[in-house]
């Protein structure tokens, strides 16, 4: 039985794949993210390697590998994911497992890669890619001036900025700013927060708070999934403030000029990987890209493109010799970072343990709240 | 006759009787041959899968292997307080088999399922066994209770012994927002994480309005197309079918530009002053959303059945009834309506069974409120990865659709639809 269900999916898939045989094959998270990752690090590392190299579109999670692999037809090489789900699918034995300074390139100093990039990776089958931040926008044509919000609180006050928000699907990040928004000082990192969250209590309170802000007749929710949804929620007036991923904002304010602004107080810092699938069909390759690909000048490169700062700190060397770095020649990258001093006032780590462990529970919670909205 | 009557043989001296089992035989298997790829093509495309995701729904073998000794041990264990120290070391071994078979993880995601925080409690474990930071000679409980508290809480223990069984119907039961307790009774969840129930009865609803609504657009529609001329009806009959051949996103991603608050028809209503510009109504991320968007979509499968009965009425069956005194009410009502009854019942079971397992329209527009069953189904798909459970909530769908169709069949019969 198990091995017809393995053949037939296998087959299905052998259809969906022609092209993608002999090369290799990332998953990522489209839009303006891919385009920057294609263009930055992606071409250049097919050129020198004289490999191709192609990019899909997914969603996140791990749904779709798994089901690759239970088909025994894997059609991707190299995914770029959530720290936790690096974690989730090493425990898996999804991807492979690193040995990281011999798998990846010192920086250009020789500092070993391991000490280069800013953190330890979560998983032993993770490297990192960007760091990107879970900030919010808003409509300059509704608030300007004065009048504008400027801290995480005026995300949830619907009496002095009313309208519709937009915040994430799943309950990753908005439990976080909702505990923020209610008084709980984020802390060293963030890690006060999480400590709160894991208090008897502590995510009712949240949840509490986001309901407030979604059953307010002056507020109330839309609910995001796709990256690319919070600026064109903004400019399509649908809402007057949204969270979103910095970098996309960062594209539609400075790279077509789009009505919004960035706020950064409250934000959530987070990292974004790489991790390699095992038994993936050109596994050899696929390595040797991903290295090329998260080398100092290759992580650098995509930072011309979309505003989220590369893992590796002799990257930002790269940047800041070669400013003003954006793609248009004139608009200067560093203080776009979610790691620039100015927009790291008051912000929190996104903790991919609390959420690879409580993250079911809470999103029973998080599913059962929505539905009763 | 007697009972020794003479046999019938064919020219060649075989009896009639077996020879013409034999040509019989033949034909049926040739019969058979002829419907044997459809068949197959059945069995492995719809019988199959829907079998597969059955044993995925109980099966829970994975961990039953994984644990032998723990679940042997948890035999003598009431489940009331702390288990005793041979559990504690039986799960120790256990977990320390599957660390050299790097299998440890799986274990973890598995009992995270079933408990939130095993996770990082099964890994802490791993770690102090990969530094050998545990004396097997001294006592294991309390070397585990200090390696993580949570090992000391006995609803930890429960978890694991709830998976014992290699097949289970638990999943089943958290459809309906269930679990069996720690003593083997079924209890409720928590009033805060109740969802399924909802959503049960918010697809039985919404589906139930989509048909009624598309039941009375689609009438009239049809009534036009059987008895318009034919150049009238032929354009009308584009009309009811363009859209039927536009993809489904598409139409699902214009329906969103027409009702977003700032979209087409909010625009429209500001103009002729019916709403004022800062209190536009809300027709998308909301039930209303889904309920235009889906009885859009839906409509051609109304009016096609429908219409295939109506052509089928004489029109002088109506004239008959008005020269026979009726008002064109009553005789539409004895004589036309009862007539397209068949229709109806085709259109109507059509569109609901299709609407109960909508998924991407409510999904785009739908919101937080007008999300259905097969939303939640993706979710475990594709979020949680719990595919056990979204198997079963799928079995339950199919479950459900197959006793509407049987409350259905009692009550119309089957024989009474036509679809043309």
């Amino acid at each position: 039985m198990k091995k017809i269900s393995k053949l037939l999916l296998a087959l299905s898939f052998a259809l969906s794949i022609t092209s993608s045989a002999f090369a290799v094959t990332v998953a990522s998270w489209g839009g303006a993210y891919t385009e920057s990752q294609k263009l930055g690090y992606g071409d250049p590392t097919a050129k020198a390697l004289g490999i191709e190299i192609n990019w899909v579109d997914y969603s996140g999670g791990l749904s779709e590998i798994k089901a690759q692999k239970e088909a025994g037809a894997i059609t991707w090489d190299i995914i770029d994911l959530f720290a936790f789900d690096t974690i989730n699918g090493c425990d898996e034995g999804l991807f492979v497992k690193f040995d990281f300074d011999k798998d990846f390139p010192p920086a250009p100093d020789g500092t070993p890669a391991s000490e280069d990039f800013f953190t330890d990776m979560p998983s032993e089958c993770a490297v990192g890619n960007i760091l990107y931040s879970w900030n919010y926008a808003y409509d300059t044509r509704k608030f300007s001036g004065s009048k504008a919000p400027t801290k995480i609180k005026d995300f949830f006050n619907t009496k002095k900025f009313p309208g519709k928000r937009a915040i994430y699907t799943s309950a990753l990040t908005n439990l976080e700013i909702a505990l923020a928004a209610d008084g709980v000082k984020l802390g060293d990192g963030g890690t006060r927060v999480y400590r709160k969250l894991l208090e008897d209590g502590g995510i009712d309170r949240a949840l509490n708070k986001i309901r407030e802000l979604c059953t307010d007749p002056n507020g109330g929710c839309v609910f995001w999934s796709a990256g690319a949804q919070p600026p064109e929620l903004l400019v399509a007036g649908e809402v007057v403030m949204a969270t979103g991923w910095n970098g996309r904002f960062f594209n539609a304010e400075i790279g077509e000029g789009a009505p919004i602004k960035q706020v950064w107080d409250g934000q959530g810092l987070d990292y974004e990987y790489f991790a390699l699938v095992k038994g993936g069909p050109d596994e050899a390759n696929a390595k040797k890209a991903l290295a090329m690909m998260t080398n100092t000048e290759m992580l650098a490169g995509s930072a011309k493109y979309i505003a989220y700062a590369p893992w590796r700190k002799s990257s930002l060397d790269v940047i800041t010799a070669g400013e003003p770095w954006y793609k248009d020649g004139k608009t200067e990258m560093m203080s776009q970072m979610p790691t620039a001093p100015a927009n790291t006032k008051n912000y929190f780590l996104v903790d991919p343990f609390f959420w690879a462990d409580y993250g079911t529970e809470i999103g029973e919670k998080w599913e059962a709240f929505k539905a009763g909205l | 006759m007697s009972s020794e009557a003479k046999q019938i043989l064919t020219t060649d001296g075989i009896p009639l009787e077996v020879s013409l089992k034999k040509a019989e035989r033949k034909n049926k298997i040739k019969a058979f041959l002829l419907v044997a790829p459809l068949l197959l093509f059945l069995v492995i495309t719809y019988i199959f899968p829907i079998g597969e995701m059955f044993t995925r729904s109980i099966d829970d073998k994975m961990i039953t292997n994984m644990l032998p000794k723990t679940f042997k041990e948890m035999e003598n264990w009431d489940g009331q307080e702390l288990p005793p120290e041979d559990v504690f070391s039986a799960f120790y071994y256990d977990y320390k088999a599957l660390v050299e078979k790097q299998e440890h993880g799986k274990l973890g995601q598995r009992l995270n399922k079933e408990k939130n925080g095993f996770n990082s409690t099964t890994k802490r474990l791993f770690r102090n066994i990969k530094r050998k930071k545990i004396d097997e000679s001294a006592s294991i409980k309390e070397q585990m209770m200090r390696v993580h508290k949570n090992w000391g809480k006995v609803e930890y223990w429960q978890a694991i012994k709830r998976t014992a069984p290699p097949y289970t119907l638990a999943k089943y039961l958290k459809g309906m927002d269930m679990y069996f307790a720690a003593d083997g009774s079924i209890a409720q969840v928590d009033e805060d994480r109740r969802i399924h129930r909802i959503l049960w009865l918010r697809t039985l609803e919404i589906a139930l309005f989509v048909t009624v609504f598309c039941f009375l657009m689609g009438y009239p529609i049809a009534h036009l197309l059987a008895t318009l001329p034919m150049k009238y009806s032929n354009l009308l009959m584009i009309c009811v079918l363009l859209p039927f051949w536009t993809s489904l996103l598409v139409r699902t991603a214009s329906w969103m530009i027409l009702l977003q608050q700032q979209g087409v028809v909010n625009d429209f209503f500001v103009m002729i002053g019916l709403v004022a510009d800062d209190s536009r109504p809300e027709m998308m991320y909301n039930k209303v959303g889904t309920y235009v968007a889906m009885t859009q979509i839906l409509l051609p499968f109304m009016v096609l059945p429908l219409y295939s009965v109506m052509k089928t009425i004489s029109p002088s069956l109506m004239r008959a009834g008005k020269s026979l005194g009726g008002t064109p009410f009553v005789a539409f009502w004895k004589v036309y309506f009862p007539l397209t009854i068949p229709g109806i019942g085709a259109g109507c079971l059509l569109v609901f069974i299709l609407a109960i397992g909508y998924y991407i329209t409510p999904a785009l527009v739908g919101g937080a409120s007008g999300t259905l069953i097969s939303n939640q189904i993706a979710y475990h798909m594709k979020t949680t990865l719990d595919w056990s459970f979204a198997s079963a909530m799928g079995l339950m769908l199919l479950t459900g659709v197959l006793v509407i169709y049987w409350i259905y069949n009692k009550l119309v019969g089957v024989d009474n639809i036509k679809l043309g």
